[in-house]
């Protein structure tokens, strides 16, 4: 059984084909990456992945079962977690309640039990100490404990970034979506953004899939890689192979 | 019995028209629903009534006051209310139209007080004609035809003048248009006092069917929404056919359902319509970006 | 592997330290004697104002939080009012079995009425309520059943061996049904599912992204608001005696609106306080005149330019101008305005202790 695998994708927008019969597998505990030149239609895979387009064609696989076409919180529920590539935090509440909402699908309280939270015993104080307390290692591994309480939404754009990777990370993915980490940073903070992607699938039992504009980053980490060009694969294979494609060149050298 | 009810209908759809066509206008140039429309024509149809009760003028002069009013009221309260919201999220938006239309109410009922007053008109809503087995009133057929006359005015002017175009373009994309040397900030003004005046005559056609007291357009503001809903709020054409449909619809449940009830078609409507084609009959979705 | 030596607990705990219990007991003296000092007649909006407090509560679920709008609330207080009053005289219920009953068929009312508004953001869903509220008052004055435009006259009310018949009694009531029932929104704010409200507001589809099913959460919100609001409508059938569909009115939900707004969207102490304003202002919105100084210009001004016998209005006005320079200057209410404050003590206080430090360096 494959972890997970894209089968034929397409998505098309009125007239406009954004994915063109898409098609390719992840194995579990790989760094896969996406490359293409802007619009090439890396964005609109990871929203169909998330479920938050509903692919024109194509099938989606995850861990066996067929999740193209679920609602995006169902595909949340099963492991499947992400960053985008505009940073969609929850800008009036702090860094902790985003983290907090990463582990909503690990919690249980509901109405009743949260309504009638009484003193630390209660169900719902518990839970609520108990994922607390879970979440507290991911602000240190970020180095987010100084922004704990802040508001995200007035953290400068890096921050944010560090926060909507935490927040993902606090939902304890099974499969991890990166959209695009390293957009608007220089030479050193993408360097840490590499660093900082091995050490996680080193130390979480992760699969990594991965948007990334800057190539040479994209290829250096990733062990198997995808060229998208105008929402069509050019190539998919092992990072050297990508490296010296011909078709990848030209896209590339094309784009300018 | 049908040709009649259907007459009726024509004649409450035509008011109903002209209040979608006010609210789609500016909620397409600005993506705001005026929840304030339906009030600023009442206050327009208070000051004709003052100027035809207190000044004793004549009707042109008394609705050319109104109208005039109308105008500098949407274009005030766009430029001075509207524009200088420091967080103008739709939330917002929408809370400031009814604070708006809250403190238009109140200061109709401070200055008017809340009496039901006659509001005289140059025809009546008692004398009646009757065309080909069909009796309508008098008030009714000038209140379809007024309506057709304006809604006719209002498309040409959007298709075939400059300016019309100029504020069609600024619909469509503002930025493009303002690149394209059309002042946006003009446009979006005068958008509020045309669609003001819209509703005003709206208003000035109410008022002597049923009687003149500040609550004289919530009804017709819930109608010109769910008629807007129903065509679509972004589809002029849409919304005004929606308001003709609705006026139609509801006076065929009045006459063989039930009449106590009669108002809750409209609910219904927007509530059906909402769930099987929330961009209404005529009306095209859009969906969010990430 | 990293220990932490935070106190989880205190994220989320209400009363923290000596000092809140001390408040929280100031708080509730002051709460049980006020009928006490007051003179009688002002038990009855002390009463007002509470039944207005728990529909703000609602009001905040739904648009301080869960970041939707509401135009028909009027709509849920009718029902929990009229509710209340037909299970007790056509079913003989006592009064304590009615009410929580009537805020559960507000709540499916609430429920319902979510359900279109699932597929509808901003203006249709705002359209939409309004719609239902209007809807709602016209079944109501259009029905036998209801008393019609005549209204319902409501039973004297007991609570097991107390009478209910007194502004007092009814008081201590209404007040305690508020404190216990903000006390339960202000935890569901802290745990999950008022998170997932909020979240909702924020960035909704990233809430779906992260397991929060929004339909869900939308719809209930919509049956919270409903059922706190429908609470709200039983115990206002029960002080003042007597519902008819005039007060529920279109203007009425837009004051429930106005609370919030004017409170601060999202604040439950904001929207406590916006509730106790502007439900003082919608009762005594006829006694403008006795206001001292202002009272007496205001009837000038009435006289020469406006008219006397619309003075009442005058209150709209306020009401509506409140509304509007709320979202102009401070779009976060009284709550934002608090926050300024307190952020602006915190500054000159270390402006203080920075100008007393000798030496250069100082800006």
């Amino acid at each position: 059984m494959t972890f997970f695998a894209v089968d034929g994708l397409t998505m098309r927008f009125g007239g406009l084909t954004a994915l063109d019969n898409v098609s390719f597998e992840v194995d579990r505990g790989m760094i896969f990456s996406i490359i293409g030149p802007n619009g090439s239609g890396k964005s609109t895979a990871f929203n169909c992945i998330s479920g938050i387009y509903q692919p024109t064609a194509g099938e989606i696989h995850f861990e066996g079962e067929c999740i193209s076409g679920l609602a995006p919180h169902l595909i949340g529920r099963r492991g499947i977690a992400r960053t985008f590539q505009n940073i969609e935090l929850f800008g009036t509440e702090s860094t902790i309640d985003n983290l907090m909402l990463g582990r909503h699908q690990h919690m249980k309280s509901g109405l009743w039990s949260g309504v009638a939270m009484l003193g630390s015993a209660s169900s719902a104080a518990r839970e609520e100490i108990e994922n607390r307390e879970r979440v507290e290692w991911i602000l240190e591994l970020l180095d987010l404990v100084r922004v704990r309480d802040r508001p995200v939404g007035e953290l400068p754009y890096g921050t944010q970034k560090r926060v909507e990777l935490a927040r993902a990370l606090a939902m304890e993915p099974k499969l991890l979506l990166v959209d695009e980490p390293s957009a608007g940073m220089n030479a050193d903070e993408r360097a840490e953004v590499g660093v900082r992607m091995r050490e996680l699938r080193g130390e979480l039992d992760m699969t990594i899939l991965l948007i990334e504009h800057h190539v040479q980053l994209a290829i250096g980490l990733a062990d198997r890689v995808l060229a998208l060009n105008f929402g069509k694969p050019i190539a998919c294979g092992a990072p050297e192979e990508i490296r010296q494609h011909p078709e990848v060149i030209k896209a590339y050298l094309g784009d300018g | 019995m049908l040709l009649q009810v259907l007459a009726s209908g024509l004649s409450a759809g035509s008011i109903y028209a002209l209040m979608a066509l006010a609210l789609v206008i500016t909620y397409k140039t600005t993506e705001v629903p005026n929840f304030a429309q339906g009030d600023m024509a009442m206050v327009s149809a208070f000051i004709a009534y003052m100027f035809l009760t207190d000044f004793q003028t004549g009707f042109i002069v008394a609705f050319g006051a109104a109208l005039v009013f109308a105008f500098l009221l949407g274009v005030g309260f766009e430029g001075l209310v509207l524009r200088r919201m420091r967080n103008p999220t739709h939330l917002n938006l929408i809370i400031m139209t009814l604070g708006f239309t809250l403190a238009l109410f109140g200061l109709a009922g401070w200055k008017w007080g809340a009496d039901q007053r006659r509001f005289p008109f140059p025809v009546s809503a008692s004398e009646v004609v009757r065309l080909g087995g069909v009796s309508v009133s008098t008030l009714s057929v000038a209140t379809i035809l007024i309506a057709a006359v304006l809604m006719v005015v209002v498309f040409a002017f959007f298709r075939f003048t400059k300016l019309g175009i100029a504020m069609q373009a600024t619909q469509q994309d503002p930025i493009a248009a303002r690149i394209n040397g059309v002042p946006t900030r003009a446009v979006v003004g005068l958008t509020f006092g045309i669609s003001s005046v819209i509703g005003s005559v709206a208003a000035l056609l109410t008022a002597p069917l049923i009687t003149l007291d500040p609550t004289l357009m919530w009804d017709a503001l819930l109608k010109g929404f769910a008629a807007a809903v129903l065509g679509g709020l972004n589809t002029p054409v849409g919304a005004v056919l929606g308001g003709y449909l609705l006026g139609v619809i509801e006076n065929l449940f009045g006459a063989y359902v039930s009449v106590e009830f009669k108002s809750v078609v409209a609910f219904l409507i927007i509530v059906i319509v909402l769930w099987f084609r929330p961009s209404g009959l005529f009306g095209r979705h859009h969906e969010r970006k990430v | 592997m990293i220990q932490s030596s935070r106190d989880h607990y205190a994220d989320i705990r209400l009363f923290s330290g000596r000092g809140s219990w001390l408040k929280l007991a100031l708080l509730l003296v002051v709460l049980v004697s006020l009928p006490l000092v007051l003179p009688g007649y002002r038990v009855f909006t002390l009463n007002y104002m509470a039944v207005f407090v728990i529909v703000g509560l609602g009001m905040n679920v739904l648009v301080g939080d869960t970041g939707q709008i509401s135009l028909g609330h009027a709509g849920f207080l009718a029902i929990g009012a009229y509710t209340t009053v037909l299970l007790m005289t056509r079913l003989g219920m006592p009064f304590p079995f009615a009410l929580p009953i009537a805020g559960c068929v507000s709540a499916l009312f609430g429920f319902l009425l979510g359900l279109p508004a699932l597929r509808l953001a901003g203006p249709y869903l705002a359209i939409a309520t309004l719609g239902f509220g209007l809807a709602i008052t016209q079944i109501i004055a259009h029905s036998a059943l209801f008393g019609g435009h005549m209204g319902l006259v409501v039973p004297d009310a007991t609570l097991g061996p107390f009478s209910l018949s007194g502004d007092v009694s009814k008081y201590y009531l209404i007040v305690g049904v508020a404190v216990v029932l903000a006390l339960g929104v202000r935890n569901l704010s802290v745990t999950r599912v008022g998170r997932a409200f909020r979240a909702i507001r924020d960035n909704e589809i990233a809430a779906a992204t992260m397991g929060v099913d929004v339909a869900y959460y939308k719809t209930l919100s919509f049956a919270v608001s409903a059922a706190l609001t429908g609470v709200a409508g039983g115990l206002l059938a029960l002080m003042t005696g007597f519902i008819s569909p005039g007060v529920f009115t279109f203007t009425l939900s837009l004051m429930f609106l106005a609370m919030v707004v004017f409170g601060g969207l999202g604040s439950i102490p904001g929207a406590i306080l916006g509730s106790i304003v502007m439900g003082y202002l919608n009762l005594e919105m006829d006694a403008f005149q006795e206001l001292p100084v202002l009272g007496r210009a205001l009837e000038d001004f009435s006289e020469r330019f406006m008219s006397t016998v619309g003075l009442p209005n005058f209150g709209w006005v306020v009401t509506g101008m409140l509304i509007v320079f709320t979202i102009l200057l401070e779009p976060q209410g009284l709550y934002g305005l608090w926050i300024r404050a307190l952020k602006a003590i915190k500054r000159s206080k270390s402006a203080d202790a920075n100008s007393s430090l000798p030496g250069p360096g100082a800006n």
